[in-house]
């Protein structure tokens, strides 16, 4: 390996000694600091003068820091003429919007540490199986509730006359872009007027909360900053690579976790892997098919809440639906559909429901990023309460900041398997060994900068990994 | 509908000089919500419509924790330009990363271009500031940059506050020479200068004084005070030389380490900074910190800014 040098970051060290071990290569020395006003210090101990340099940086740990001590190293090489800087972000930030949980008004609801978690989104989730007790409130549910919606909506006056939102359609929820539902949502009318409250409504009714979008921001300031090259892994929008006017190769860490289930999870042909949200959708259904294992989706989404009148509302009543093999699919969600249109009006709440069966099975939840656990503690709570045998969580990047990692110990996820694409000394240290499995990303990292450097394809490393 | 007006817009944490601003231009801040998520990634949403508007961010950046608000100051300009401003001015008094400007060693970082190259990236059609570090950095942009100065707040403060008749202008470094002497002519004072042998960076060797500062009121002059251990060490040369009293008038007081220790265990009379950077908790801890208020500078460029009037009026005199 000549001509290559490799730097790292403050965020993550052993990360960067393992990639270079597989490269063969040292470290090279750069000097990471701060001044004693708080701006970032860095001096490159080598010579990078045409040279193929490398910049490993996880976006995790204090990620504004650590992002700028990235930018101004990449800065540094390429004002030293080296030939070619790559920026490495084995965990990329500011790649999504936060998945944090709002109020009704718009005010971010960061959780204290607790001793006890609910996992319990509100209201609660709606029941599709014989595990609730109740009896259905109407009577005569028709076998085939859709055509019956559909007719009736269009007995419906020609102002309400809109197409049906196509629920049903397992593609439209599939291709919706994750960010899209987790753009917090404000009433316009405001109950009693708070801080918030008047600061987005009072003044100015009808602007809905904008949250601005750093995704091109963070591409731009990259190539400002003068990468040539970007590795990152498992991008949490696809899409992002068209922000940048650089190349982007984005790793997949599924062949790592395709290789941990098959070598890892006893009677792993029986389990069914499950996506918490509509947008890991296709991850999770690619995951099942390369190892033809059934799959199962957790669906996320914001509804107007159902009035308490009518007595046939199969939604929130839960239980006394046909058991079918496809529990939810038709049924309820074209019922509630209905309802969002006469009653626009009403507040917004979130519910979550799974499509699929679980009963007795091993469940793999797969996601990509883990940062507040909301998504995958509900997730597995629902698995469990639907009769899942064991709960695994398959997880790229583990972020888990606030008490993400008190939520997750406390939860009925059995084990975590993650990458070490960000530190995970403090999962292992809250969680315990046995609950915690890291997977190794350094290989898969080592081997792309090798193959880049010396200009061959990467894409053999798709889709067997390394 | 009044269209492009201005529309101010501060971060949510050290708005002390942006509500000054705002008070004095008559124009209410922007409501806007910053969000740091547990991760430490910041969001932001503006409160009400400024599409086609006239956009002017007011960022102080103190010490500590530089990186977060160069982060959030490129988000808010990103978000402004994506919601359609017509025009967007940062209005940073003190410049972040302004020292490191040039490559002092081999493979150093030149982090105030790169600081400038983001700034136009992320979508910034002016740039206001005050007292550079060194007005070359004006030339690191693509955008028009300019570049206020504090001496006419600093003269005002003189005549008001110092006996000026017994003093005398004292430069801590030949680099703050020019500054110092430009200064001394407006007051038409005397003007010595200290010469500094410097080890390391925020340490300082040996000094020597050029001039005589017997029986003098010295005024320090210079533009940033970051751990003021020059400051400290160069008010001990000025009475070791018989001067009569101390004080330091700095345009950016960082104050960072162990400043207010310093100012508390030196010399000095008095240590008087501007307000481009936040120190209203310091002051607390130091009773010799006094304050310069410079938003009538910043208010009435922004408001020429706007209408398209002259701002080099406001390099000499100070606005009424």
């Amino acid at each position: 390996m000549s001509n290559i040098v490799v730097f790292g970051g403050n965020s993550h060290p052993s990360l960067v000694n393992q990639i270079c071990d597989n490269l063969g290569i040292k470290p090279s020395e750069v000097k990471l600091g701060k001044f004693s006003n708080g701006e970032t210090s860095i001096s490159i101990g080598e010579s990078v003068r045409e040279k193929d340099v490398y910049v490993i940086q996880s976006g995790c740990g204090h990620v504004n820091d650590n992002f700028l001590e990235l930018l101004i190293l990449l800065n540094a090489c390429k004002t030293a003429s080296a030939s070619r800087v790559t920026a490495v972000m084995p965990y990329f930030c500011y790649s999504r919007q936060p998945d944090i949980p709002y109020t009704a008004k718009g005010a971010p609801l960061i959780s204290k540490p607790k001793e006890v978690y609910t996992f319990e989104s509100h209201p609660g989730t709606p029941l599709p199986s014989v595990l609730t007790t109740q009896k259905p409130l109407s009577h005569n549910v028709p076998e085939n509730i859709t055509e019956c919606i559909i007719e009736s909506a269009e007995e419906l006056p020609d102002g309400l006359k809109q197409p049906l939102p196509k629920r049903l359609n397992m593609d439209t929820n599939l291709h919706k872009s994750p960010s899209q539902s987790r753009i917090p949502v404000v009433p316009e009318r405001e109950e009693n007027s708070s801080d918030l409250g008047s600061l987005f409504n009072a003044s100015n009714a009808g602007y809905k909360l904008w949250v601005a979008q750093a995704g091109t921001l963070v591409a731009n300031l990259l190539t400002t900053a003068g990468a040539d090259h970007v590795i990152t892994m498992d991008l949490h929008d696809a899409q992002f690579q068209g922000f940048f006017d650089i190349p982007v190769d984005n790793l997949y860490c599924k062949p790592i976790a395709q290789n941990y289930i098959q070598y890892n999870i006893p009677d792993y042909k029986e389990a069914v892997l499950v996506s918490p949200d509509a947008g890991g959708a296709k991850r999770a259904a690619s995951i099942a098919d390369a190892l033809e294992l059934s799959f199962a989706l957790i669906h996320k989404e914001r509804r107007s809440q159902l009035p308490k009148g009518p007595p046939n509302a199969t939604f929130t009543s839960g239980g006394g639906l046909p058991i079918s093999s496809h529990p939810l699919l038709g049924s309820s969600l074209g019922r509630s559909a209905s309802h969002e249109m006469s009653h626009s009006s009403s507040k917004y709440v979130q519910t979550t429901m799974l499509v699929g069966d679980v009963r007795n099975k091993v469940c793999i939840i797969v996601d990509d990023l883990v940062d507040t656990s909301y998504t995958i503690t509900r997730a597995a709570k629902l698995l469990k309460d639907q009769g899942a045998s064991k709960v695994y969580a398959l997880i790229t990047h583990g972020v888990f900041s606030g008490d993400a990692l008190n939520r997750v110990s406390q939860s009925a996820i059995d084990k975590i398997i993650v990458t070490n694409t960000v530190p995970q000394e403090k999962t292992i240290e809250v969680l315990g060994k046995d609950r915690v499995q890291v997977l190794n990303v350094s290989r898969v990292f080592g081997e792309s900068i090798r193959r880049i450097h010396n200009g061959e394809s990467i894409s053999m490393l798709f889709e067997h990994g390394w | 509908m009044a269209t492009n007006s201005i529309k101010l817009l501060a971060p949510d944490v050290h708005r002390g000089l942006a509500e000054l601003v705002s008070k004095r231009l008559g124009i209410d801040l922007t409501d806007i919500k910053l969000k740091r998520d547990p991760s430490g990634e910041v969001s932001f949403s503006i409160g009400e419509s400024v599409r086609d508007q006239d956009i002017f961010i007011i960022m102080q950046i103190g010490s500590g924790v530089v990186n977060d608000r160069v982060l959030e100051l490129l988000v808010m300009i990103n978000a402004s330009k994506t919601a359609s401003a017509r025009r967007i001015t940062a209005v940073i008094p003190n410049f972040p990363y302004a020292r490191q400007d040039r490559k002092d060693k081999s493979r150093a970082p030149i982090t105030a271009k790169l600081m400038a190259d983001m700034l136009t990236t992320a979508g910034c059609d002016h740039v206001v500031t005050m007292d550079l570090h060194a007005s070359q950095i004006q030339g690191f942009f693509d955008v028009p940059v300019d570049n206020l100065y504090a001496e006419p707040s600093v003269v005002r403060y003189i005549r008001e506050h110092v006996n000026y008749k017994e003093s005398i202008i004292i430069s801590p470094d030949a680099g703050g020479a020019k500054r110092a002497a430009a200064l001394a002519d407006r007051l038409d004072l005397n003007f010595a200068l200290i010469h500094k042998e410097r080890a390391r960076a925020n340490e300082v060797s040996r000094m020597v004084l050029v001039g005589d500062v017997t029986d003098k009121v010295c005024i320090i002059v210079d533009d940033m005070a970051d751990t003021c251990g020059t400051l400290a060490k160069a008010a001990e040369v000025l009475l070791d030389h018989r001067a009569k009293s101390v004080i330091a008038i700095v345009t950016h007081g960082v104050l960072s380490g162990k400043a207010i220790e310093n100012i508390n265990n030196s010399k000095l009379d008095r240590v008087v900074c501007t307000n481009t950077v936040p120190f209203e908790e310091k002051m607390k801890l130091c009773p010799k910190l006094d304050v310069i208020d410079v938003s009538a500078v910043l208010a009435e460029s922004i408001r020429r800014l706007h209408n398209g009037e002259s701002i080099s009026y406001l390099f000499k005199n100070y606005p009424l």
